[in-house]
């Protein structure tokens, strides 16, 4: 291109820095969503895999059992008559330290066999030494109740070598000496060791107690016939799994958490490209004068076009690299969040650290740079439909706009029957989901300014009536002006409509959650262990249950065992999460999807060896009124039961199965429970029943519970859940606000010359700033009335597909009259807000500058 | 075009910045590549072990048989050693060492639920020289007495072992012993008839090894086994016969703390007397004088041999270059006897035969010529470190 173009191009640029600003903002916003939801996510995922490692070192395979895990015995068995050496056994288990009992992972090894599985625990190999990491954890076997930790753990709890320090289960609680330090090499295995205490295994079993097992057997070997002969030598109960698979599973159970992230981040991008698309049309059409005469001048169309691109893409690559670099900073903000809900609701991870893929880095740089390039093309190619003699005349570029208009409108129509269509293709995938829900809500948007024309047409006599020539003019100059409203309009409905739509799907999951809880939380004091999330299984002595049924004023006392359970039938899903109650507290306020008996003879079903399952669960596993079975695995092995009926339940996306005790206790040799409910009696006075249950288990860091209490635990982990998609809710706000700020300032500078005139021809500054405001008012309303529907049908999707599909679980849609009018004013306030300046400047013009043209 | 590119600058300059975040991005991910795996290293203080409450061997111990043969947790420590030769139809000829030490960390079992609870550690060393490849093949395992994973028992029959690793008899009375081990690329799986009754020791089994009282081991050996069997190297399966020899010693802080190692050789004369000389050296140089040799006759008549009656003169050196320790290779005997003096030359089969486990030794076979011939196994510790406080 000839460097008098890019000169031009350059300082055409110069004059307009608030839209150069405006327009590098978009591109930075929208790549900073997408990079910091990926950094999150994979950060996330990192985390997983890193305590993954920090727990199970560079096994390969796992062998595992039921409730208790696998017997030591077997141990032995692989060793000695497999004669499989690279093999180690595994006690874990969650314990408390400290004054405010933080949770740390205590892992019981051998030290004789531990070292082939986590390299972390021995010395760096010294020449002169070889022998030294086994004769160093030697110490944990030689002398009973030593233990080492992390740097972390010993810091936090004010601790050195040789000191004695309290370690507390549940059940037990014990003093424990600190003979060594585990040195992370660097950050990141700092934080995935953080929370570990190694013990031999035969402290760490005695402690956290069950006799005659281990919690695992860990492999590190990839020869398949070695698997085959464990396979064959396994008992009835245990399994052998990949724990890569193990790994990935974890790792999925986060995953559809994060999707729906990225979703949201893709969302912003959306906006963000309308903003870039508005603010290159507004360039061109701002510059239709100097494109005129460059073509005059003998400009080619080619060069014309490859200017305004070069130009979007110069300014699209500086917000690209700021997006990137602000999407890292950004996605530390999010790790936080993310990975505490991960924490909340599935399992522990423990590394926080950033995790910046190259993946992550090019789709940032991409993302920027295809949405610059894409926004830019069409004003780009408008430019070259400037021929000198039309420059002078705005008229042509709005006639073209509105054949335009029914474009969109067609292609709204199509791509909204496509997405509708795209639900039905594919029932259960995410992305076709998020497909179906972006074609929706594009097709949504481009309809939006065939119906602000359709609109302000209709309302044009009306707000003539009402308020005079000057109020039958804004309809008018909005329709004039359309190529600017209209993508203004479509901008500020899309963000509105983000807005209402993610607003009634929480307000709707929140409502059917407390209608759920209301439900389910039937009892009046809950006890447990402090939770440790997911997947980890807490022992409580059943004889408990007497001493609570003697505290005066509790009537009754349930137990409920809550323990993962291997599906045979499932390999790649994470073990089942069983839940085994000694009787039913939720009998008569649980809604079935389906059930196979009626109602009042669920509980005898049950007694009889049935189960029923939740929504999600049977979602994820596929099963139907015509698949009732479920086979897990047992003590005695494989066993199917009955599924004779799924329920709603919200506590869990993974879902429970929920068993009768007695099945369950005939079924697996566990001594435990792992929570007790308390019904009270009805003259029990419920804080002096807490103040005496709290008594009774002091000593064992449970955590008692009134049912207020919990359901409020409860809502504080859902709310954390969504105050991260609540800020990406606020994010896709400020770029939409900006958006229609930038779109109605370009409106207005466009009608300069129109302003000027009217000046001129004696409209008084304070009504031409009124004109303006209620210019920009209507197209404020008319942006929360079309969001309304589209929102709505956003909310609607959600629900019905991404929820559906991410979580599987169903519920309501329920609209409050205050999304409603929220809608309408968001997009009113936001569209006033932004009209100020530009009015404020209209008001201010001096006719006579106006009418001369630049 | 002076202007053209004074404008063109800032975007240049913009490029170049570009540039910079990006590297600077592909730094942080290249940084967090090398913490991908969970590095760390664990720093244990050595295990304060109790010094006290083990038996001692101070008396002459009352031998008896197969009870003697298992174990004796009250001592610190014990060993069962097995070494031979042995060779192919063919003359294909092989090496073996295969050892289970047992190790006490407190006198008494401690009191506890769990079944993995051990006061008894056990490690095995298994080592196959391969004289015809010139390769020597070793491996190391460990194992706590517990859940069955290694240990050491006589009834109802002798077994000992570390995982798949064993040793056992065939029968209660021990009149014939299986060997198996399997390591990294080479096995062996060996029957062994032991064709003289057990040879003790010093003072009848209570072998002296410095000036103290308690500077001493319960030890006799079953001197001649007849072996057969497979050693398998690198998958190939190679049936052998030789003759093998066993050690069993128990004993409680047996060397005194002037030594340093010792240098001991078992040899098997091909007429059919067996010989044990050894001597512990010390840090000045000289040897313990109580520790002395053994010679065995063909039909098992046994003669002591004093410190005194016998010398080990080294004939050449060895360099290793993984320990960096310098053995003796190669020897002079000379054995003073009723007889006349016994003279003979032993030369390793292999250079290289060093034991680099927890434990750095040279445990290596040997070719007895001179005055007798014969085949033997020489064991030289003390050479790449001290071994006072392991014993």
């Amino acid at each position: 291109m000839p460097i008098v173009l890019a000169r031009l191009a350059f300082r055409a640029l110069q004059r307009r820095a608030l839209q150069s600003a405006l327009f590098v903002f978009s591109i930075v916003a929208g790549v900073a969503l997408v990079v910091g939801v990926d950094v999150a996510a994979d950060s996330a995922r990192r985390a997983f895999a890193l305590t993954v490692s920090s727990l199970q070192g560079n096994a390969t395979h796992e062998i595992v059992g039921g409730p208790n895990g696998v017997p030591s015995s077997f141990y032995r068995t692989v060793r000695v008559d497999l004669g499989v050496g690279a093999a180690a056994p595994v006690v874990q288990g969650t314990v408390r330290a400290g004054a405010d009992g933080a949770a740390l992972t205590l892992l019981g090894i051998d030290p004789f066999a531990d070292l082939q599985v986590r390299q972390f625990l021995g010395e760096s190999p010294v020449a002169e030494a070889p022998a030294a990491p086994v004769q160093a954890l030697l110490r944990l076997l030689a002398e009973p109740n030593t233990v080492v930790t992390t740097e972390n753990v010993a810091a936090l709890l004010g601790i050195q070598p040789g000191d004695r320090f309290t370690l507390a289960t549940a059940r037990n609680r014990q003093s424990f000496t600190l003979v060594g330090i585990i040195r992370p090499r660097n950050d990141v295995s700092a934080q995935a060791l953080a929370n570990l205490v190694v013990a031999d295994i035969a402290t760490a079993q005695e402690f956290l107690g069950t006799p005659g097992y281990v919690t695992r057997i860990e492999l590190v070997t990839s020869d398949e016939p070695t698997l085959t002969r464990i396979r064959a030598a396994l008992p009835p109960g245990l399994a052998l799994r990949l724990v890569e698979s193990n790994r990935e599973s974890l790792a999925q159970l986060s995953g559809s958490f994060t999707l729906n992230l990225q979703a949201l981040s893709l969302l912003a991008l959306v906006v963000g490209i309308f903003l870039v698309y508005n603010i290159m049309s507004f360039s061109v059409v701002q510059r239709r004068v100097h494109i005129g005469m460059l073509r005059a001048l003998g400009a080619t169309r080619r060069q014309i076009f490859a200017t305004i691109v070069l130009e979007a893409l110069v300014f699209g690559s500086a917000g690209t690299v700021l997006g990137v670099a602000a999407g890292y900073a950004l996605g530390g903000g999010l790790v936080d969040a993310v990975t505490r809900t991960i924490s909340d609701l599935y399992y522990r991870v423990e590394v926080q650290a950033l995790t910046l893929t190259p993946l992550t880095v090019a789709k940032g740089v991409l993302t920027g740079l295809m949405a610059s390039l894409g926004a830019a093309l069409i004003p780009a190619y408008s430019a070259t439909r400037i021929t000198p003699a039309s420059a002078l005349r705005s008229a042509d570029a709005e006639r073209a706009s509105r054949s335009r208009v029914d474009l969109a409108a067609a292609a709204g129509l199509v791509a909204l029957v496509a997405g509708l269509l795209l639900t039905q293709v594919q029932a259960r995938s995410l992305i076709f989901g998020f497909g179906a829900l972006f074609l929706v809500l594009i097709g949504s948007i481009l309809f939006t300014p065939a119906a602000l024309l359709i609109a302000m047409r209709l309302l044009q006599p009306l707000t003539g009536r009402l308020f005079g020539p000057l109020g039958a003019m804004a309809p008018r100059a909005i329709t004039r002006s359309l190529s600017r409203t209209g993508v203004a309009v479509a901008a500020l409905a899309l963000a509105v409509s983000v807005i209402v739509g993610v607003s009634v799907m929480i307000t709707s999951f929140r409502d059917t959650v407390t209608v759920w809880l209301d439900g389910a939380l039937t009892a009046d004091i809950f006890i447990s262990a402090p939770s440790s999330g997911l997947l980890e299984t807490v022992n409580l002595d059943p004889s408990l249950a007497d001493s609570l049924r003697a505290v005066p004023g509790v009537a009754e006392v349930l137990t409920a065992r809550d323990v993962p359970i291997l599906a045979p039938d499932y390999p790649d899903l994470p073990p089942v999460n069983l839940v085994a109650v000694s009787q039913d507290l939720a009998e008569t306020s649980r809604r079935y999807m389906w059930q196979a008996v009626p109602r009042d003879e669920v509980w005898q079903a049950l007694e009889g060896g049935g189960v029923i399952v939740t929504e999600s669960f049977a979602y994820r596993r596929r099963i139907s009124p015509e698949t009732q079975t479920l086979t897990l695995l047992t003590d005695r092995g494989p066993r199917a039961f009955p599924v004779i009926g799924v329920y709603q339940h919200y506590g869990s996306d993974q879902g429970i199965v929920l068993m009768a005790d007695t099945v369950y206790r005939s079924h697996f040799a566990d001594p435990w429970v792992s929570s007790f409910a308390l019904f009270l009696a009805p003259d029990a006075e419920t804080a002096a029943v807490l103040a005496a249950t709290r008594q009774l288990v002091a000593d064992q860091g449970l955590s008692v519970q009134s049912t207020g209490e919990l359901r409020a635990e409860v809502f504080a982990v859902f709310d954390r859940a969504f105050a991260i998609t609540s800020v990406l809710r606020s994010l896709a706000a400020l770029v939409a606000f900006i958006g229609i700020l930038s779109a109605l300032m370009a409106q207005q500078l466009d009608q300069r010359r129109m302003f000027g005139t009217m000046r001129a021809l004696g409209l008084t500054a304070g009504q031409l700033w009124r004109l303006t405001l209620f210019e920009t008012g209507l197209m404020g309303l008319a942006a929360g009335i079309f969001a309304l529907p589209i929102g709505l049908l956003l909310a609607k999707m959600l629900i019905d597909v991404i929820n559906a599909r991410a979580f599987g679980w169903t519920f309501d849609f329920l609209v409050s009259a205050e999304a409603l009018y929220q809608s309408l004013l968001i997009a009113l306030a936001a569209a006033l807000l932004a009209g100020i300046y530009p009015a404020w400047r209209v008001a201010r013009l001096a006719p006579a500058e106006a009418i001369r043209n630049d | 075009m002076t202007s053209g590119s004074r404008k063109i600058k800032p975007f240049l300059l913009f490029l170049f910045t570009a540039l910079g975040v990006l590297s600077a991005l592909a730094g942080v991910w290249a940084a967090q590549r090398a913490g991908d795996n969970v590095e760390a290293e664990t720093v244990v203080s050595p295990p304060q072990l109790a010094a006290e409450g083990f038996a001692r061997a101070v008396d002459p111990w009352a031998w008896e048989f197969p009870r003697d043969h298992g174990p004796h947790e009250a001592y610190e420590t014990e060993w069962w050693y097995f070494t031979g030769n042995l060779s192919t139809d063919d003359g294909r000829r092989f090496g073996f060492q295969f050892t289970i030490f047992r190790r006490a960390l407190s006198p008494a079992l401690i009191d506890s639920s769990s079944e993995w609870q051990a006061n008894q550690v056990y490690m095995a060393h298994f080592t196959v020289s391969d004289i015809e490849s010139g390769a020597f093949f070793q491996a190391e395992r460990f194992g706590r007495g517990a859940v069955g994973l290694a240990g050491a028992e006589v009834l109802p029959r002798l077994r000992v072992w570390v995982g798949d690793w064993s040793v056992q008899a065939d029968d209660g009375a021990v009149s014939a012993l299986t060997i198996r081990a399997v390591g990294e690329g080479f096995a062996i799986d060996l029957a062994l008839t032991p064709l003289k009754s057990p040879s003790f020791h010093g003072e009848n089994g209570l072998s002296r090894k410095g000036p103290e009282t308690a500077n001493a081991s319960y030890y006799y050996s079953l001197t001649r086994l007849a072996t057969t069997g497979t050693v398998t190297i690198n998958e190939v399966d190679y049936s052998v016969a030789g003759s093998s020899w066993m050690d069993h010693e128990f004993g409680t802080s047996a060397l005194s703390a002037g030594a340093v190692g010792w240098d001991w050789f078992g040899l098997h004369l091909d007429d059919g007397r067996d010989l044990m000389v050894g001597q512990i050296r010390r840090q000045d140089g000289s040897v313990e004088p109580q520790f002395g040799g053994l010679l065995v006759e063909a039909d098992g008549a046994t003669h002591n041999l004093p410190a005194s009656a016998f010398s080990i003169t080294p004939r050449d050196t060895w360099p290793s270059q993984k320990s960096g320790a310098t053995y003796p290779a190669g020897w002079e005997l000379v054995i003073d006897l009723e007889g006349g003096p016994l003279r003979l030359a032993l030369e390793p089969l292999l250079a290289n035969q060093e034991v680099l486990g927890s434990v750095i030794y040279w445990e290596g076979a040997v070719r007895v010529t001179g005055d007798a011939t014969g085949m033997g196994y020489a064991e030289l510790t003390g050479y790449a470190q001290p071994l006072r406080g392991l014993f």
